[in-house]
């Protein structure tokens, strides 16, 4: 059942969705992602669609899009939202309710140029934001794929990520793979030994393998059990210093306990290189293209790609490091990956790490093969 | 390294600039070769400066974007500005002749100057066909890539377009013939 | 205690001092001022979910501000969110769960100011959801802030020399762009009235018949400066309010 087929990053997407059983899409539209939505808003409205009970529904604006989210997944539906750029922005308000509540929202985040409106295309200018954006102290699973390929498998992991871990959970991508069109090999899941997590509620629902006592922080939580029934009342608003504290620290230990399993990398080009550089995304593909490109000069050089940006493979990174004579962060955006990179390798390596920013603009293998070619 | 062809097509808004490397690429696709599509466009639908990208190659394409091209077609003055970046030794050049009335800068590239939107408009009688006129000179241009394969790929991509309107078929056709044999 | 309340007479004259079954018996007292408006509007809900019997069914969602006291009044499945938020998140449970009651609680400037994107589309989507909204003409939590719904010349936190002459009716509003939904205004003086007025509000989202909008005048002591004084408080509520807000079925 699996097939080949030239297509649209965004229509990747939405077809991953699908393939993961995923049952209903909030959104609203914006450059570079609405093809997403066009893609869902098909799906939902063709007969299939309907026999599914699939979900769409166009928000009156990203917070709305956000919060049906988190009302979708309250009743135990495996669902999602796509956006970018300045909507992004606004989402932010859902993703930090569900950090507190862990509810495991799954967002496409496509970057655009910014700051504000900006380019509507292309940029790696979200990260801090996606990674770290609420207001204070959350905690949720950033992927960040480089190809069109990567946009299919990874959207049905972020699925899973999000329910078996229950994180908000994040596929950060841009314009550049978004609208790109590109050879995909499509495939059900299950045909790949991948098993979807259930999507068990949170409210209305009173079967759970996992009690909410479980997962959702003690004070965000009042489960109360009257005549063999169980209403639970998620809370939003605390009242002590205390009560933050430990819905803090339980998210903190919580996350930490699974990071480890979480955490995805990639190396790439000879292991011996004395030049590594940094790059996640698109910009990691023009990173392996140009050390393709120097190979054949005879010059080496290696990559390492964080897969997920948050958590961050930071002792992954810091072994990688170890031998390299020359470091290099490269990055469609000043100081995002840099400041990951450098806050997992601080105290750890005695060359400096050169950070190679080309904010909002796509970096060519030109480029990086220029900047391995100066001279030390 | 520069084993991809690379194109560049650059127009305005509403030109179909996006289209034409769409089809390309994905006419390539179907013949069994490896491509890449990359749009680049500004916030508004029309009046804005479009630029597409397509890589066609044997190898598997990593990157979609490129610093030099082998093939720039611009549609528009203007747009040919935003072109010259992109030229290289070699790289060959199509012009929309009907808007691109200044080549001075470019002479040594030796322009294909083909007008798309006469051939289209009085020779076709249906302007739309303008896209097609330019996609057979660009098909000329690009190596492994053949008529018959393209016409293929054009019956798969406009299958059901050409179901409602035969005569659409034999017209994109004929006017992909045209664009075609102006490349010598 | 409990069996009392469960078989206190439900009959509408008779139940003023009786509290619903679905509510939480331990939260009593309840978190809000003496005097407040909001646990009325509550204890009609109650009777409401009560009468139609769909307790287990519910998804109650609340808003920030004094809306979020509600969040231990009852024994429902429950949600505490902010900034009118409440709408969507209650728009995503229904369209995801339709066999849920979806019921939002809202103040007026969860509702009208900030949210007011949120209720609107909601209304012109005929999202099958129920809002309530509590209209005491100020913001009360954060220390009574003009809000939409401030009359001409109250003098509030952030009007200190009175509000001018522009605010929303609601109810207005949403009739124009939904000619099918449940719109009603109530208040919370008339306790059997508006008792009913939710209960067929609640019965509009159960017969799939679309958007459900009830706002209901509510009064505020505290930052109305009428603590200790009902009568002034009545008055206001009363005469006041229902000048600019008629309670109506619209």
């Amino acid at each position: 059942m699996s097939e080949k087929k030239f297509i649209m990053g965004n229509e990747a997407i939405g077809r991953a969705a699908r393939a993961a059983g995923a049952r209903a899409m909030f959104g609203y539209p914006i450059t570079p992602s609405s093809e997403i939505l066009h893609f869902w808003s098909g799906e939902a409205g063709s007969e299939q669609g309907k026999k599914d009970n699939l979900v769409f529904t166009q928000a009156e604006d990203e917070a709305a899009a956000g919060f049906m989210l988190i009302g979708s997944v309250l009743v135990g539906t495996r669902a999602f939202t796509a956006t970018g750029g300045p909507g992004h922005v606004i989402m932010q308000d859902a993703f930090a309710m569900a950090e507190a509540m862990r509810f495991p929202i799954v967002a496409i985040v496509m970057q655009r140029g910014g700051p504000s409106t900006s380019t509507v295309v292309y940029s790696q200018s979200e990260v801090t934001l996606a990674c770290f954006g609420g207001n204070g102290n959350g905690y949720r699973i950033v992927y960040s794929p480089a190809s069109i390929q990567e946009l299919y498998d990874y959207t049905i992991k972020v699925f899973n990520t999000a329910w078996k871990y229950r994180f908000p959970t994040m596929l950060l991508s841009d314009g550049y793979l978004g609208k790109m069109m590109d050879e995909v090999e499509l495939y059900d899941p299950a045909e790949r030994g991948i098993v979807m997590e259930p999507a068990e509620p949170y409210s209305q629902g009173q079967v759970r393998t996992r009690p909410l006592a479980a997962i959702v922080p003690s004070p965000e939580l009042d489960a109360r059990v009257v005549d063999g029934v169980e209403y639970a009342c998620f809370r939003n608003c605390l009242n002590f210093e205390e009560e933050a504290l430990a819905v803090n620290m339980e998210t903190k230990t919580a996350f930490d306990a699974v990071a480890p399993e979480i955490i995805e990398y990639e190396e790439y080009g000879d292991k011996d290189a004395s030049t590594l550089i940094i790059a996640h995304g698109i910009v990691s593909a023009s990173v392996k293209q140009a050390i393709d490109n120097l190979k054949e000069k005879g010059v080496f050089a290696r990559l390492f790609r964080p897969i997920t940006l948050n958590p961050f493979p930071a002792e992954q990174l810091r072994t990688s490091a170890k031998n390299a004579k020359r470091i290099f962060v490269a990055e469609s955006a000043v100081g995002q990956l840099g400041k990951l990179a450098a806050h997992a390798l601080c105290g750890t390596v005695s060359v400096p790490i050169v950070e190679y920013s080309r904010p909002s603009i796509g970096i060519l293998p030109k480029e990086i093969e220029a900047l391995v070619m100066q001279p030390a | 390294m520069s084993k991809h062809y690379k194109i560049v097509v650059c127009g305005e808004g509403g030109q179909g600039v996006l289209s034409i490397a769409k089809i390309i690429a994905t006419a390539a696709w179907l013949q069994g070769r490896k491509a890449i599509y990359l749009p680049n466009f500004t916030t508004e639908k029309r009046g804005g400066v479009s630029m597409a990208f397509a890589q066609i190659g044997d190898e598997p394409i990593r990157f979609p974007r490129f610093e030099k091209a082998d093939l720039c077609v611009a549609l528009s003055q203007r747009a040919l500005e935003r072109l010259l970046p992109f030229f290289k030794d070699g790289t060959v050049v199509i012009v929309n002749s009907m808007l691109v009335k200044d080549l001075s800068g470019i002479e040594q590239w030796k322009p294909y100057r083909v007008d798309a939107t006469t051939i289209a408009k009085e020779q076709l009688k249906k302007p739309r066909t303008f896209n097609m006129v330019i996609m057979g000179a660009m098909l000329k241009c690009i190596p492994g890539l053949s008529v018959e394969g393209f016409d293929g790929a054009l019956k798969k991509q406009f299958d059901s377009k050409y179901k409602k309107d035969p005569t659409l078929k034999d017209l994109n056709e004929k006017a992909f013939r045209i664009g075609y044999e102006l490349i010598s | 205690m409990a069996d009392i309340i469960h078989n206190a007479n439900p009959a509408a004259d008779s139940v003023a001092s009786a509290f619903p079954k679905c509510v939480r018996v331990e939260s009593k007292p309840h978190l809000y001022c003496p005097g407040c408006g909001h646990p009325e509007v509550l204890k009609a809900l109650g009777l409401a979910i009560d009468d139609l019997g769909i307790q287990r069914r519910v998804v109650f969602g609340i808003d920030i501000g004094c809306s979020l006291l509600a969040w231990n009044y009852f024994n429902l499945d429950t949600v505490e969110t902010h900034h009118g938020r409440t709408i969507p998140t209650m728009v995503g449970v229904k369209r995801s769960k339709p066999e849920s009651v979806a019921v939002a609680y809202v103040g007026d400037g969860g509702a009208y100011a900030i949210g007011a994107g949120s209720l609107l589309n909601a209304a012109v989507r005929n999202e099958n959801i129920l809002v309530i909204v509590v209209n005491n003409a100020l913001y009360a939590m954060t220390g009574g802030q003009e809000s939409p719904t401030t009359l001409p010349g109250m003098k509030v936190a952030t009007a200190p020399y009175g509000a001018d002459q522009y605010f929303i009716r609601a109810p207005e509003v949403i009739r124009s762009v939904n000619s099918t939904a449940f719109v009603a205004r109530g208040i919370t003086t008339v306790l059997p009235a508006l008792r009913a007025l939710l209960k067929s509000a609640l019965q509009h989202q159960m017969d799939g018949k679309g958007f459900a909008f009830v706002e209901v005048l509510a009064q505020c002591p505290l930052n109305w400066g009428t603590m200790g004084d009902p009568k002034a408080t009545i008055d206001f509520l009363e005469r006041e309010m229902t000048k600019e807000f008629p309670v109506k079925r619209y």
